[in-house]
Order: structure tokens, then C-alpha cells, then sequence
């Protein structure tokens, strides 16, 4: 038989005082901690002047990629942090000084002279010089940075130095978005070069200087205390927080542990509207268009009437509303209203109307047809799959629904191996239109995913890239022949620009996208 | 138990090798690959190419599965190819940081389940027992993903007490690791304590009906007494057998809870290898759990033998 010991005499023991001491202990301890739920550091003062100080936290829903670092990725919050370009472009794609002062373009086109600012020092303490700029131009002329400007980068083919600080580009030829690739090119220090491709390394001229790098979880910056900008930058630092999950990052921004964010869903960013904690930007510039691919090789896409069929079907503004949370406009040209391409007229050609569509369909002999249609499956492009697929079954057009994984897309398409019908998003419309045939992918007239090829096509967009310049009535008149030409054989039947929308807790001030969404905090500070 | 050891470790090689070989070429066989990923959306054919040749993807499989087993038995683990830095600190990193999770929500587990499971079965208003069954049924029954979101908008959104999500060390500032810690460990240790405390409530419940108990009770000791010191010790050993089967589920479901608190453990890290075919992170980490579990097995025949003789000359 076990022994049992003898209960105790005393109501309250040393054990239950010990126990309640402890317990007291603890809560005192996590009281007097500091709260991770607020460690957003703002310093004190007024809204409306300027103050030093502080760490910014800006939410990212998807990782830096260090092998993007000279490409336009879904993460290019990095670029202008750590890095400057030669010129930015203004509200009316003007270019404005950066590293480049002044430049002169020669009467024929054929070549740029820049000269550069002296007072500039990289992070290592070295001094900035034209050297720098003939190096980030063959770096960008390097396949394997994939940088989308490549073709405009290989339009350089000599350099010429005057002294440290002025230097002449050589062009084969007049490049009309020349300054697209000025405002693209991040300048990067020659010595690490490939620890910046790696990841981890960044050494450039920008603002802030690269403190530390958890892959998956934070990057870190310090304010550059040699900055070039006088009194520059205001914050102490920042921090990238990545927060993959959406619902994750918006509960981030709304406990304020995140102030800012390019990240956030559309339809999250209809729920913060009313809320006066946060301040909502969206950028006409535009992130991409939606659009659907046709492959024009494919069976019945290869008729132009079932591609402006499928965009007569479409119901776009049911797709912004529903898809996209009302941010995004509805366009059947892949242009932004900031573009010099942009009209009213071509942005509304097509028209929710299936009565339209079955018409064309009619006149193409077909009734009742069945379409591969893939799409990303991540849900907001699924969410969009499945918009489309509605619309398109009400005039007669079967879609089978392929979700397919980012990577595998990417393989397709640069590999011309598309179904009949996909749906993704572009970019590069929001600069100079030439940008757009010459280096985004669904559109390049000399080989892009829907096979499409004619020689009108790439004569005008030819025309247009040559050009020395590229806001003449002669280079609009140019874009708006390319514009025609999409219209009418929607090889790339653009349904949405999407709007580049910045969420900002109401303590934030001055941050800018430049036209390449890379984030500017120059101006950026933290109020009270 | 030389020669035991030595009849037992070429099998546990000869299953390296094959892990290593089936690895290697079902992530080759996924759709998709490193070059095109890092291309980016809006590349040619020019710049993949280019990417393929410098990543060596251009080599013939064999090659490029001789360079990396190569790599591996030198200790290089070599580079990301899209997230950036050295494989072997990205796992080490990836490691800590599940580790930390892991253990932090076995404590809870422990810790929730003890109470719950003391409660359950010795509760003698029949309302507090229903309580605590109906909220271990609750909390088995609502998704991790589920109860992620409710902490989150409870805790975060509505108290602002904790954060929302995000990661610390207990090295640099253990205060602030510990809130970021405390959401993620109990929505990963809510399912696996309501599984321990049912077991507790169940093996106490039977310790509670035996003989000895109500000799005790006779004798004037203390419920209290009983419960804490007689009837748990005896419910325990079949409940640290339940405890030690949960943890294979709390690493399992690390993977989704790491996701939801952006928490950069080694699931967000295999996930994030997958989704950009970062050929060297996937492969090194999948190797790496191989080899754990054959180390693992291995020293369980080692074991098995030492205690005994019998098996060592089968």
C-alpha cells in the first residue's frame, strides 16, 4: 500500500505563495518589457515640417531577390534604398537631375552627353565617377542580369570620357526611351558587384546604407550619413519586413508594427479606405495591365474575330470591381493615362458586349468552342481566371481552367509553349511606349509568347524606337499605329491597368515610387 | 557492436544514395527551372540561356549531379540560386528559428494539457467538465490556419498586445522574441495539447477507479493529494508517449504556422526553394532530413542492440 503523506495544516503553503509570486513575477516582467506590437519608432514633433529620426517599416508580401537586383521584379523596394539612377522622371515623364546634372542629346540622335555630380561617394568611401556609369551600362548589357532594358543598354556602343565627371554615350542608333533606361539603372559599386548579385553585399550611393539581410523574414538600412542630398535622408533607417501571407500583412499595417505598404490586395485596400489611420496613393502610373493571351497558333485563336470576340466577352468593369477592389481602371490598350500613347477613344474600343462577340464568333463559323486557359494559381489570379471564364462561357466559349505554378508559367512563355488563352499581368507601359514592344515579353514584335508576328508590327515599333526623340506629333502618331495594330489583332487582349497602390499609416510622409516602383524615401519622415 | 555498426551503416548509406538520386531528378522534373525564374516574366530566350549556362543547368544531369553530391562531401553547400547567401546559413538559420518555435509551443503543449487534462477528469460540477470538453473538441476541430487568423485580429488587431507576425532572437532581445514567439507556439500547440489533455483526462480517470484510490480516500487523504500525486503519475507514461508522437506534428505544422506570423523557419525556407526553384536549397534541405532520419534509426538499432546482445549476433 502506497504511504501517504499527511495533508497540510496551513490553508495558504509556501508552495501556493511561491507559485502566486512567480506568476506576479512574470506579468510584472512582460509589463515592463518593450511591446513588439509597437516598435515602430517615430521621433517627436509636428506633421507638417520635416523631422530626423526614427526607422521606417515597410511591408513586402514577396522576398528580395538578389538576382532580380538589376531587373524589374515584384520586389523592387531595394533599388532606390541602396542605389541612385542617372535621372528620375517627373509627373510628366520629364527627366529631372539624379546622379546626371545636365545632358545634351545630339540633333541626329546618335549620342547622349552626361555630365555627372562630383560630390558623390559610394557606401566603401569611393568616389562616384563616369566610370561608374560606363560600368552599369555593360553590366546591364550582360544577359544574365535579365535586366528588361538590355536592348536599349546594347544600343550603347562606345563611351567617350571628359574628365571624371562628364562622359558621351555612343548610340547605334536614336533610342527614343533612352531616358527609360537613365531612370531604370541602378548604379552599382564595380568592386561587389557580384556580392550584390548574391545577395549579400549592396554597396551603391543611395540613401541608405545595407545593414543586414534575414532572408525571408527582414532587410535592414541605415541612413548614409555622406549622402550626397543635403540634409538627407531623415529617418534613421528602415526595415523591410517580408509578410508573405495577405491577411497577415494587413493585420500588420493595422497594428501599426508595418507603416507602409505597396503590397496589399486590392480588395483589402477597399476595407482601409474609410479609416483615417491610413492615408491611400494609388499611382496612375500603373504596376502592369491584365490581360489574356491568345496564341495565335492555337486552334480557333488563330482567327482574329475569336480573339476581339473574347474581348468584346469580357466584362471588364465586373473585373475590376470584383477582382481587383475597384483599384485599377478599366483599359483594352495596355497604356496608363500618364502614357504619351494614351487616348480615351482606344483605352474604351472594347466594350462589355457578348452580343457582339457571339456575332464574330458567328462570322468565324464557330459555335460552341472549347479553350485551354491558363492562369496563375495564386488566388487573386485565380479569383480573375474565373471572372473571365463567366464571361466567356455567356457567349459560347468553353474554358478549361489550368492553374498553373509562377514558375512554370515563366518557363512557358518564355519558351513559346502557352495554351490557347492565359491570363497574367505586364508591365512597362507606364514609360516611354517603345519600352514596351522592345522589351516586355508579350509584346516584343520580334518574339514574344503568342507567336504573333507581322511586318507592319515591327516596322512602326522599329520606327518608334528609333526615333530621337519621343513626344513629337510624329512619335505619337507612331504609338497610336501601334495601339492599332493591338486593337485590332488582340494577340494580347488587355482587360485592366492596375493601379500601384501605396498604403501609409498616417505617420508617414514624402515616400515616392519612381516609374520602375522603385521605393524613394529621400524625403520620408516619420511625424509623432 | 563494431561489427553490428558495420553491417548496419551500408544500408543507411545505400538510402542516402538513393534519396540523393530521387532529389535530384524529381525537382528536375517539376515543371519550371531556376533559369526562368530568375529571368523574370518579361525576359528572352537570350537572357534564360545565358542564366542556365552561368547556374551550369546547360551540363548533362549526370554532371550536374556528380558536382553537387562533390560539393556536399567536401561541406560546401554552395550558393542560393534565388534567395540569396550560402545554403548551409540558410538552413542554419531556417533550423534555429523552427527550433525555437517548435520547443517554445512543446512547452505550451505541456503546460495547456496538464491543467486541462487534470480538470476534465476530476471536475465534479458536470458545466466545468462539459467546458473543457467542448473546448478541446473546439480546438481539434478549427484549422491552425483558422485559429492563426482569430489570435492575430484578437491579439494584435484589436488589443494591440502582441504582434501581428515576424521573428527576433532570443540572442539579440529575448523580451521582444518571446512576443513574437508566444501567437505562433499556441496556434501550433492548441491541437496537440486538446490530444494530450483528452489522454491525461482519460488515463486519470482510470488511475482515479482503482483500488488504491479509494483505499486512500478511506484513509482521509486529500483529493487534491490523490489527484497530484498518485492518480497523474500514474496517467503520465502513456501520455509522454502521446507527447513524443506530437512533436513529429508540431515540426509538421510549423510549416503553415510559419506562413501565417511570417516566421522564417525551415518551411517558409523549403517553400520559398520550391516556388523559385532554388535547386541547391531544396535539394541540400530534403537531403538533410533524409540523413537525419537515417542517423536516427540508426542509433535506435544501436540502442536496441546495446540493451540486447541477442539482436547484435542475429
Amino acid at each position: 500500500m502506497p504511504a501517504f503523506p499527511a495533508p497540510s495544516a496551513s490553508g495558504l503553503s509556501r508552495r501556493t505563495l511561491l507559485r502566486g509570486g512567480l506568476a506576479g513575477a512574470g506579468l510584472l516582467t512582460l509589463a515592463a518589457c518593450r511591446s513588439a506590437a509597437d516598435t515602430a519608432t517615430a521621433p517627436a514633433g509636428d506633421a507638417a515640417s520635416p523631422r530626423r529620426g526614427g526607422v521606417l517599416t515597410v511591408g513586402a508580401g514577396v522576398d528580395f531577390t538578389p538576382a532580380l537586383l538589376f531587373a524589374q521584379s515584384a520586389n523592387t523596394l531595394v533599388q532606390r534604398l541602396v542605389f541612385n539612377t542617372l535621372t528620375r522622371y517627373d509627373d510628366r515623364l520629364q527627366p529631372q537631375p539624379e546622379l546626371a546634372t545636365s545632358w545634351q542629346v545630339s540633333p541626329d540622335g546618335t549620342s547622349v552627353t552626361l555630365k555627372l555630380r562630383d560630390d558623390v561617394l559610394f557606401h566603401s568611401g569611393r568616389r562616384f565617377t563616369a566610370d561608374d556609369v560606363v560600368f552599369a551600362v555593360k553590366n546591364l548589357q550582360n544577359p544574365v542580369r535579365s535586366a528588361q532594358l538590355r536592348s536599349t543598354a546594347a544600343a550603347v556602343t562606345d563611351f567617350r570620357k571628359n574628365g571624371d565627371f562628364e562622359l558621351t554615350l555612343t548610340l547605334a542608333h536614336p533610342v527614343s526611351n533612352i531616358f527609360d533606361l537613365f531612370e531604370f539603372m541602378i548604379i552599382p559599386d564595380s568592386a561587389s558587384v557580384e556580392e550584390a548579385f548574391a545577395g549579400t553585399k549592396l554597396i551603391g550611393t543611395g540613401p541608405y546604407t545595407f545593414t543586414d539581410r534575414k532572408p525571408g523574414s527582414s532587410i535592414t538600412f541605415a541612413r548614409n550619413e555622406k549622402y550626397w542630398n543635403p540634409g538627407r535622408p531623415y529617418l534613421d533607417g528602415v526595415e523591410i519586413r517580408i509578410v508573405p501571407q495577405a491577411e497577415s500583412l494587413l493585420s500588420s499595417l493595422k497594428t501599426g508594427q508595418t507603416h507602409l505598404s505597396y503590397s496589399i490586395r486590392g480588395k483589402d485596400v477597399a476595407t482601409l479606405k474609410t479609416d483615417p489611420q491610413f492615408r491611400i496613393t494609388s499611382y496612375d502610373t500603373g504596376a502592369g495591365a491584365y490581360y489574356i493571351g491568345a496564341n495565335v497558333t492555337g486552334e480557333h485563336v488563330s482567327d482574329k474575330r475569336v480573339r476581339q470576340a473574347i474581348a468584346w466577352a469580357v466584362d471588364r468593369d465586373r473585373l475590376v470591381q470584383q477582382a481587383l477592389g475597384g483599384y485599377g481602371t478599366v483599359s483594352s490598350t495596355p497604356w496608363p493615362k500618364s502614357s504619351p500613347a494614351y487616348s480615351e477613344a482606344s483605352a474604351g474600343r472594347y466594350r462589355h458586349d457578348p452580343e457582339k462577340a457571339r456575332q464574330l464568333l458567328k462570322e468565324a463559323g464557330l459555335t460552341g468552342i472549347t479553350l485551354p486557359f491558363a492562369h496563375s494559381n495564386d488566388p487573386g489570379n485565380t479569383a480573375i481566371a474565373q471572372i473571365l471564364q463567366y464571361d466567356l462561357k455567356q457567349v459560347g466559349i468553353e474554358t478549361v481552367l489550368q492553374p498553373t505554378d509562377s514558375p512554370t508559367m515563366q518557363k512557358q512563355l518564355i519558351s513559346q509553349t502557352m495554351p490557347a488563352l492565359w491570363t497574367l499581368s505586364h508591365g512597362f507601359a507606364q514609360l516611354h511606349p517603345a519600352t514596351l514592344a522592345v522589351s516586355a515579353y508579350p509584346f516584343n514584335e520580334a518574339k514574344n509568347s503568342s507567336h504573333f508576328s507581322s511586318p507592319a508590327y515591327t516596322e512602326i515599333v522599329q520606327k518608334a524606337w528609333k526615333r530621337p526623340d519621343s513626344d513629337s506629333p510624329e512619335a505619337k502618331a507612331l504609338y497610336q499605329q501601334i495601339t492599332d495594330v493591338l486593337l485590332d489583332e488582340q494577340f494580347v487582349i488587355d482587360l485592366a491597368i492596375a493601379g500601384l497602390t501605396e498604403v501609409a499609416g498616417s505617420k508617414v510622409r514624402g515616400a515616392t515610387l519612381n516609374k520602375f516602383g522603385y521605393l524613394n524615401l529621400d524625403d520620408a519622415y516619420l511625424t509623432a | 557492436m563494431r561489427t553490428f555498426l558495420l553491417k548496419r551503416l551500408p544500408s543507411g548509406l545505400l538510402v542516402l544514395l538513393l534519396a540523393s538520386f530521387l532529389v535530384f531528378l524529381i525537382l528536375r522534373l517539376i515543371p519550371g527551372d531556376p533559369a526562368t525564374t530568375l529571368a523574370g516574366p518579361d525576359a528572352g530566350p537570350q537572357a534564360v540561356a545565358a542564366i542556365r549556362a552561368q547556374l551550369g543547368l546547360d551540363e548533362p544531369l549526370v554532371g550536374q549531379y556528380l558536382t553537387w553530391i562533390g560539393n556536399l562531401l567536401s561541406g560546401d553547400l554552395g550558393p542560393s540560386y534565388a534567395i540569396g547567401g550560402q545554403v548551409s546559413d540558410l538552413i542554419g538559420n531556417g533550423i534555429a528559428a523552427t527550433v525555437q518555435l517548435t520547443l517554445g509551443a512543446l512547452l505550451l503543449v505541456v503546460l495547456l494539457a496538464l491543467p486541462l487534462g487534470v480538470l476534465g477528469a476530476t471536475a465534479r460540477r458536470r458545466p466545468v467538465a462539459a467546458a473543457v470538453h467542448a473546448f478541446t473538441t473546439a480546438v481539434l476541430a478549427v484549422p491552425p490556419f483558422v485559429t492563426g487568423v482569430l489570435l492575430v485580429l484578437l491579439f494584435a488587431v484589436t488589443l494591440g498586445l502582441l504582434p501581428a507576425g515576424g521573428h527576433e532572437s532570443f540572442l539579440d532581445a529575448p523580451d521582444l522574441a518571446l512576443q513574437y514567439l508566444l501567437m505562433p507556439a499556441v496556434c501550433l500547440a492548441l491541437p496537440s495539447a486538446a490530444v494530450l489533455a483528452r489522454y491525461l483526462k482519460d488515463g486519470i480517470e482510470r488511475a482515479l477507479a482503482e483500488d488504491y484510490v479509494r483505499t486512500a480516500t478511506a484513509v482521509g487523504v486529500s483529493r487534491r493529494r490523490i489527484v497530484w500525486l498518485h492518480a497523474l503519475p500514474n496517467a503520465l507514461p502513456s501520455a509522454v508517449t502521446v507527447l513524443g508522437l506530437q512533436v513529429g506534428h508540431l515540426v509538421a505544422g510549423a510549416v503553415l504556422v510559419e506562413r501565417i506570423f511570417a516566421w522564417p523557419g525551415l518551411g517558409q525556407l523549403i517553400e520559398q526553394g520550391v516556388i523559385r526553384r532554388d535547386y541547391p536549397v531544396v535539394q541540400d534541405l530534403l537531403l538533410l532530413i533524409v540523413a537525419v532520419y537515417v542517423a536516427v534509426q540508426l542509433l535506435t538499432d544501436l540502442a536496441y542492440a546495446w540493451l540486447d546482445p541477442r539482436i547484435r549476433w542475429e
